[in-house]
């Protein structure tokens, strides 16, 4: 406890010592030199500012400029209009001339990447960056909603209509059975961020490191990807304000056809029931549209941003409210978010602060309802004559709309964080750099279950309080060293060294009560409860420690041949005694083929690179603190004499070998950009393959004390292509058509689940849960198959007397079969996944529309499974289903219910209107817009939807639509953006 | 520009290094649990440690070992209901019809709680021994984690026959199989060796530890099931132990129900319970067996799953002026209070339980077994509900041994070995005496017949009956639902696969396919 605080102070000490000294050694030189295009000519009038400041000057007729007083460590921002802007650092040299290219190069942009921007030319590794102009419109969240579709690989998925259920993010493939966290997040180089402080329209650009080679500096923990964020900043020309806002409406999608109150009343007398002890009260109720509603959304965002000759600041704020369509589910954020950057000792010291704060008010909806829903009576009434609610304590049966009026589930989440960075320019090209960061997050949870209501009656009320808080500390060192040499500066070379302390403590208390003499209190009084059991309060706080060691170089030569190496060394308290230190190494080479001088005459090959990486990453994100140890916990209480005393118990098998799971990927990528940059893409292939796979085992009892055990043993493999393909299919002066499209096929394979230690070649894993359907799986984890392999009986047909029939391992067809018969029944991963987009601007109007899906993955359809059957009827409802008439038997999990999930969504449709503001000089911008997502989706799956949620069963068992399943829904949006 | 330079790199390398310990310090804090190492040395820390072996008995009722003591005889049946609750795979229907196979879900959860508890008590063993106390304490504590120990392996005798003996908490070794003779030789020398360090007293201060009483009482359960074991029978060896249980403290509590009530902790009848409590859970018997609205009949507040039930021949030898036979059983019209009518199931039925299942047409699974209506078969009625009770678990504590057993297997060995039929008689009598609650239906000579018949309505729902019935001779032959006899191999379960995955040292029992 005392050394953790010491050192984190120890750094402020050093830190702050350590800029006080630097004070002495300023130093100022003047730069100059001269701007021209690509083809040699001068250009005059080019703006050349010194980056953060309004110091700067333009070039003259012969395209000269010269800069007195500057500091060597400073950055230029060389920008004309119709061409690209470029941003130089000075590096101490005193004459630098620059080549501006026409807008449309996109070469020399720079790109964020681990730990440091490098020219799109220059990238080595497999990355993926996407700026603003690109992002999806609508109703957006984070990031994430943003990306999707956008990036090939990047398969991002929305689990379900919850507006408060963050998405599901996969980088090529699954590759752990620990729960896949997809990949490992950064936001403006802090590593290990979360996604919903950043709002939307604070991004400037995302980066997606999608192979080894460029994610391995992020170590033990960029496994699944890496995705950064760089969030916008201000610039030292003129002060905007910005406003960004829309109002939208959503409604329910997709709802379930659950038969009538009339096919109700029909099927009863066709079937001879008496229907008379249910149909008393005369009402016909669609109990879906009874717990679901139309959900307004709005969002506003405010920004400004600017800056002085020394410094830059932006501060924005955001307020975003969703409804859900369901009557219970609904959020609120607001994020503010500030920065600024002051540039001192001639500009060789920059100081950045960054401070945000994020807090969020959300009801998770009660997922319970839809069961009430699917199975309530639709001759039941919401409220009976007399205004008192319609109830039943029939199994899985209850009032839903009763649920959703009295109860209340609320959390109040607050995250904040602030930085602070030093970036000092020691001498020509070696830049120091540290930050010190702190984030905490709360949450506090609130909920009560009325003593009327369906879940809240057996506890006679029950109220629970609940609070979380997340604390991260973080430090990090940054040497950079960048130079040019040789006769001609051919040789580029950068390298950087980095050290990174983290800490992280979780803890956690709650408290709850029962039987509640009054309903009015809600949970706001829990002294007031009559119930109270000792493990209604608990309580939990935990630690863990991450340090790295880093370093990267980079070396180039003329952007013919470039060469990168990055080695990371992690080591973390969650590792085992045995291995706490793991080491990530990454190597990648580029080879500019467009360089050489056979192409030198191909004038249709604009750039043609080959890039070739190889790298080692590392996951632990399904290792928890303290898995190693062997420790005593609490287990219950036991009897003595009269009264009920704790026990204490060991809680696990120690394990002191645990360790990363370890991901070596080899990557080969083609970029290219042909006739005159009008198609540009990429096309890779990656084989990737995961050992050590963590996995919680089945070991014997005796000799082990609990019957599983977390351990290091499985291997995995993806393997895949992708394509991104980008054209300008026209490009006139009114008229621009650019369609692009995303690629991706990924295959996954378990390789192997067995040591000399556990050995298992079949794990079975996921729910399939019905009435009288307990204990059966759904999924199998097998060497040889992928994650998320369908694994039950093969089904053939439905017999004449409503049994089903399958067929056997020895091929024939019988109405029963065992375990023994089981087999392969469908793979919830695609074969292909894919995005494309279009936009079309004609004069001040723009069109977009996108569509993405899937093709070749399956979904297991449990709510056809749960209750399309006619087992209940007609005391509970079933859904107008045609195997509500065939079947007579129980249903049973096989391939009936495993159904071809392919897709083609219309995810996302935007037309928009910019203004005329040329005459206007207090306003820079206003456009207009209106967005439709998921207008339609093309299926012949049969259920609410064929995207489910990845992340099911700890991601062992996707591709369910479970009998809960919270429908998506379809929304419209108006907006508008104006900058002042 | 070179000064500057070097003096910032050493400035950095002397921070780095300078915080080098603390820069690469990877030390754990733990705070939410107890490094094994500090935990154990304070007498309430010692007592908090042993606790967990009696925790492990909490696997042993109303949960698999139940259901496989009860279902596969002839007391209880889970029967699938209309629409398929409860079909589950045919996981109850294998035991009715004693189709199980080595796959079945409720047999591997019986291989694992037994396992689970031998395991516990060898790792707490371990921990004690190395432990600084009292050494008479000490010697009396290892006693008690030996005693729970015998008694996990009295059930995998009972129930699986072969098993792995392990008493060594150290070894990290993947054990064989040992035979059933082995096993019980093992337990009859462990029970030997502590019976008489174990306390004696039959106070509220040794309820719920297994005591003399407990040990007694388990040596008893052993040589009553020699002969079905070893092929040796011991009666002598049931009656000697059965005579010490009763020399000490112990009393058959004159009002029966006393065993059963919500405070049941207070009964001087039971020897060795498991000592259940709301917060802590585990008795979830009355989730278990009761149908979802009987609870509005019965004034308590929780989600039912309507699953266990008698067997109806099973309900049907109770003579309706025996007690047991209601303070057993539910059976009857369930009334809503609020309206005084009879409760209407979602099928439409009235809620009336009966004795007797009837096969709904059309729903025949496998032999004789389809689906019944919901509110068909006699629940369990024998541990009270408490009123009001609000989602819990019960209170309830389950005796494992009680001193009416004990009366009755004394008198099985006195019947057995023809001695002293009156003796065996006035034994029987006394408890058939408090069942009934009156001496009219005593028994003046008592046959094997009336001890066997004795048992069965003393002992419904207690985990007895796959036992007595194996040891009587009848489990394998034909009965409710079942026309034909079982074969033998079928008295003892199978070693789970399950269990076989993670050690290939065991080895299946006779008479089914071998791994």
């Amino acid at each position: 406890m005392e050394g953790k605080m010491t050192i984190f102070w120890k750094g402020m000490l050093f830190l702050s010592l350590w800029i006080i000294s630097l004070g002495v050694f300023a130093q100022v030189i003047t730069v100059r030199g001269t701007v021209t295009d690509a083809n040699g000519e001068p250009l005059a009038g080019v703006t050349v500012l010194v980056q953060g400041t309004s110091t700067g000057t333009v070039t003259d007729v012969d395209g000269n400029f010269v800069l007195e007083g500057v500091s060597p460590s400073v950055t230029l921002d060389v920008s004309y209009v119709g061409m690209q802007g470029q941003v130089i650092p000075v590096n101490g040299r005193t004459t630098i001339n620059v080549v501006l290219l026409d807008e449309t190069e996109l070469l020399d942009e720079l790109v964020v990447v681990g730990y440091g921007e490098q020219r799109r030319r220059e990238i080595t590794g497999s990355v993926t960056n996407v700026t603003a102009e690109n992002f999806n419109q609508g109703v957006t969240r984070d990031a994430a909603d943003l990306l999707q579709g956008k990036v090939a690989g990047l398969q991002i998925t929305t689990p379900s209509g919850d507006v408060t259920q963050n998405t599901r993010i996969r980088l090529r493939g699954v590759s752990t059975l620990q729960n896949d966290q997809g990949p490992f997040i950064v936001i403006d180089g802090v590593p290990g961020g979360d996604l919903q402080t950043v709002a939307p329209q604070d991004i400037e650009s995302i980066s997606v490191l999608k192979d080894a080679s460029s994610a391995a500096i992020y170590g033990s923990r960029s496994a699944g990807g890496v995705i950064l964020i760089t969030t916008k900043r201000g610039s030292g020309l003129k002060p905007r304000i910005s406003y960004d806002g829309y109002v939208a409406v959503s409604t329910i999608a997709n709802k379930p056809d659950l038969l009538t109150a009339d096919e109700w009343r029909s099927y009863a007398r066709e079937h001879g029931s008496d229907a008379s002890v249910y149909d008393k009260y005369g009402a016909n109720t669609d109990w879906f549209d009874e717990i679901t509603r139309e959900g307004i959304s709005q969002d506003h965002s405010l920004s400004l941003s600017g800056g002085g000759s020394n410094n830059n600041y932006r501060a924005s704020f955001n307020y975003l409210q969703r409804e859900g369509v369901v009557n219970d589910n609904d959020m609120e954020r607001f994020n503010f978010r500030f920065q600024v950057q002051q540039r001192a000792i001639n500009d060789r010291l920059r100081i950045g602060l960054t401070g945000t704060a994020t807090m969020r008010d959300f009801r998770e909806p009660n997922r319970r309802n839809f069961v009430l829903a699917y199975n309530m009576l639709p001759v039941y009434p919401v409220k009976l004559q007399d205004g008192e609610w319609f109830d039943t304590r029939e199994y899985d049966q209850g009032n839903p709309v009763r649920n959703q009026t009295y109860n209340e589930d609320l959390k109040k989440n607050v995250h904040y964080y602030g930085s602070g960075d030093v970036l000092f320019n020691i001498t020509d090209g070696l830049d120091i750099k540290t930050m010190l960061y702190k984030e905490r997050q709360t949450e506090e949870r609130s909920q009560y279950l009325n003593s009327e209501t369906e879940a809240g009656r057996n506890d006679g009320g029950y109220a629970l309080r609940e609070n979380k808080i997340w604390d991260k500390n973080l430090m990090e060192w940054l040497l950079d060293y960048s130079t040019t040499f040789g006769s001609t500066d051919q040789h580029s070379l950068n390298a950087i060294a980095g050290y990174s302390w983290e800490e992280n403590e979780y803890s956690f208390m709650k408290a709850a009560n029962r039987n509640f003499t009054t309903d009015l209190l809600g949970a706001n009084n829990l002294e007031s409860g009559q119930g109270l059991r000792p493990n209604d309060v608990g309580s939990a706080r935990n630690m863990s420690r991450l340090i790295s060691f880093f370093g990267r170089a980079h070396y180039g030569y003329q952007s013919k041949y470039m060469v990168t190496a990055t080695l990371r060394r992690d080591g973390s308290s969650k590792f085992g005694a045995n291995h706490k230190w793991g080491t990530f190494p990454s190597v990648s080479a580029a080879w500019g083929i467009s360089e050489e001088p056979f192409l030198n005459d191909v004038k249709w090959i604009n750039d043609l690179k080959l890039r070739v990486g190889y790298g080692i990453t590392g996951n632990q994100a399904g290792l928890d603190p303290y898995k190693t140890l062997q420790l005593y916990g609490t287990s219950g209480t036991y009897y003595d004499n009269g009264t009920w005393l704790t026990a204490y118990k060991i809680s696990q098998n120690a394990n002191p070998d645990l360790k990363w799971e370890e991901t070596s990927m080899f990557n080969i990528g083609l970029d290219f950009y042909l006739f005159n940059e009008r198609v540009n893409g990429t096309l890779e292939w990656y084989d990737k393959r995961t050992t050590d796979m963590l996995y919680t085992y089945r070991v014997p009892t005796p000799p082990y004390l609990h019957p599983d055990m977390m351990a290091n043993v499985g291997d995995m493999k993806n393997t895949g292509v992708e394509l991104a393909l980008n054209i300008d299919a026209i490009r006139t002066r009114n008229f621009n058509w650019n369609t692009s499209i995303t690629l991706a096929h990924n295959k996954n394979e378990i390789t192997r689940l067995s040591n000399d230690l556990y050995t298992t070649s079949r794990i079975m894993v996921g729910d399939a849960w019905v009435r009288g359907g307990s204990g059966r799986t759904t999924h199998v984890i097998e060497e040889g198959y992928p994650v998320g392999q369908f694994y039950g009986p093969e089904f053939v047909r439905i017999d004449e007397d409503g049994k089903y029939v399958f067929r056997n391992k020895e091929g024939e067809e019988v109405n029963s079969v065992t375990a023994e018969d089981y087999t392969y029944i469908g793979s919830a991963q695609p074969d292909l996944t894919f995005g494309w987009n279009n936009q079309f601007t004609y004069k001040n109007w723009d069109l977009s529309f996108f569509f993405r899906g899937t093709v070749g993955n399956d979904v297991l359809n449990m709510g056809r499974m749960t209750y399309g059957h006619p087992g209940y009827l007609i005391g509970a409802n079933a859904l107008n289903d045609p195997l509500v008439d065939q079947l007579k038997v129980v249903p049973e999990y096989s391939s009936l219910y495993v159904e071809d999930a392919s897709h083609i969504r219309l995810d996302n449709m935007a037309l928009g209107y910019t203004f005329n503001t040329t005459g206007i000089n207090w306003l820079e911008r206003a456009r207009i817009y209106a967005t439709g997502q998921n207008l339609f989706v093309l299926t012949g799956y049969k259920g609410l939807d064929p995207e489910v949620d990845e992340n099911r069963n700890n991601g062992l068992a996707p591709g369910v639509e479970d009998r809960e399943y919270y429908p998506k829904s379809r929304t419209f949006s108006v907006g508008i953006n104006l900058t002042f | 520009m070179k000064n500057i330079f070097y003096i910032t790199l050493m400035s950095t390398a002397l921070i780095l290094m300078g915080g080098l310990y603390s820069c690469t310090n990877l030390d754990e804090t733990v705070y939410d649990t107890i490094p094994a190492d500090q935990f154990g040395k304070k007498p309430a820390e010692i007592n908090a440690i042993i606790a967990p072996i009696y925790k492990t008995l909490k696997s042993l009722w109303p949960g698999d070992i139940f259901l496989l003591s009860e279902q596969t005889g002839d007391m209880a049946i889970t029967p699938t209901r209309i629409g398929g609750d409860w079909w589950d795979g045919g996981v109850h229907m294998v035991l009715k019809l004693h189709t199980w196979h080595a796959r079945n879900g409720l047999i591997n959860g019986a291989w694992n709680a037994s396992m689970s508890g031998i395991t516990t008590c060898n790792q707490i063993y371990a921990t004690v021994e190395g432990t600084e106390m009292d050494e008479n304490l000490k010697k009396q504590t290892l006693a008690e984690i030996r005693g729970i120990r015998a008694f996990w392996y009295y059930i995998l005798i009972d129930y699986f026959g072969n098993a792995p003996l392990v008493a060594d908490y150290e070894s990290t070794e993947l054990p064989g199989m040992s035979t059933r003779q082995q096993l019980y030789d093992f337990v009859i020398d462990e029970l030997n060796d502590i019976k008489d360090v174990l306390r004696d007293d039959v106070s509220g201060e040794s309820y719920g530890k297994f005591t003399q009483g407990a040990a007694y009482t388990l040596l008893a359960k052993m040589y009553l099931n020699a002969g079905v074991w070893t092929g040796t029978p011991n009666w002598q060896g049931v009656i000697d132990a059965a005579d010490k249980v009763m020399s000490l403290d112990y009393i058959i509590e004159p009002n029966w129900k006393i065993n059963f009530e919500v405070n049941n902790q207070v009964s001087k009848e039971i020897i060795l319970p498991i000592a259940f409590g709301k917060a802590d859970g585990g008795n979830h018997l009355h989730k278990r067996t009761l149908h979802y609205l009987d609870p509005i009949a019965l004034g308590i507040n929780v989600g039912t799953w309507n699953g266990v039930s008698a067997q109806p021949d099973y309900v049907k030898q109770f003579d309706d002026a025996d007690l047991r036979k209601e303070g057993s059983f539910l059976i009857g019209p369930m009334i809503d209070p609020s309206t005084g009518q009879v409760l209407i199931t979602a099928h439409a039925r009235q809620l009336i339980h009966t004795v007797d299942f009837n096969i709904i047409p059309g729903t025949i699974r496998e032999g004789m077994w389809g689906e019944v209506h919901q509110e068909e078969g006699a629940r369990v009625n024998k541990w009270v509900f408490e009123k009001g009770l609000s989602n819990s678990d019960q209170e309830n504590d389950f005796a494992i041994f009680r001193l009416a057993d004990v009366y009755l297997m004394k008198a099985e060995a006195l019947l057995r070995l023809n001695q002293n039929n009156a003796e065996a008689t006035r034994l029987i009598n006394e408890i058939r005496q408090r069942g009934f609650g009156n001496n009219s239906h005593n028994y003046t000579t008592a046959t094997l017949d009336d001890l066997f018949l004795e048992r069965r309505l003393e002992l419904a729902w207690e985990n007895t009956n796959r036992q007595d019935m194996i040891r009587f001779g009848r489990f394998l032959s034909p009965g409710y639902l079942r026309p034909s006899t079982s074969p033998a191999h079928l008295l003892l379960f199978p070693i789970p696969e399950a269990a076989w995955e993670t050690n290939n040292n065991l080895v299946q029992n006779p008479g089914y396919p071998p791994f």
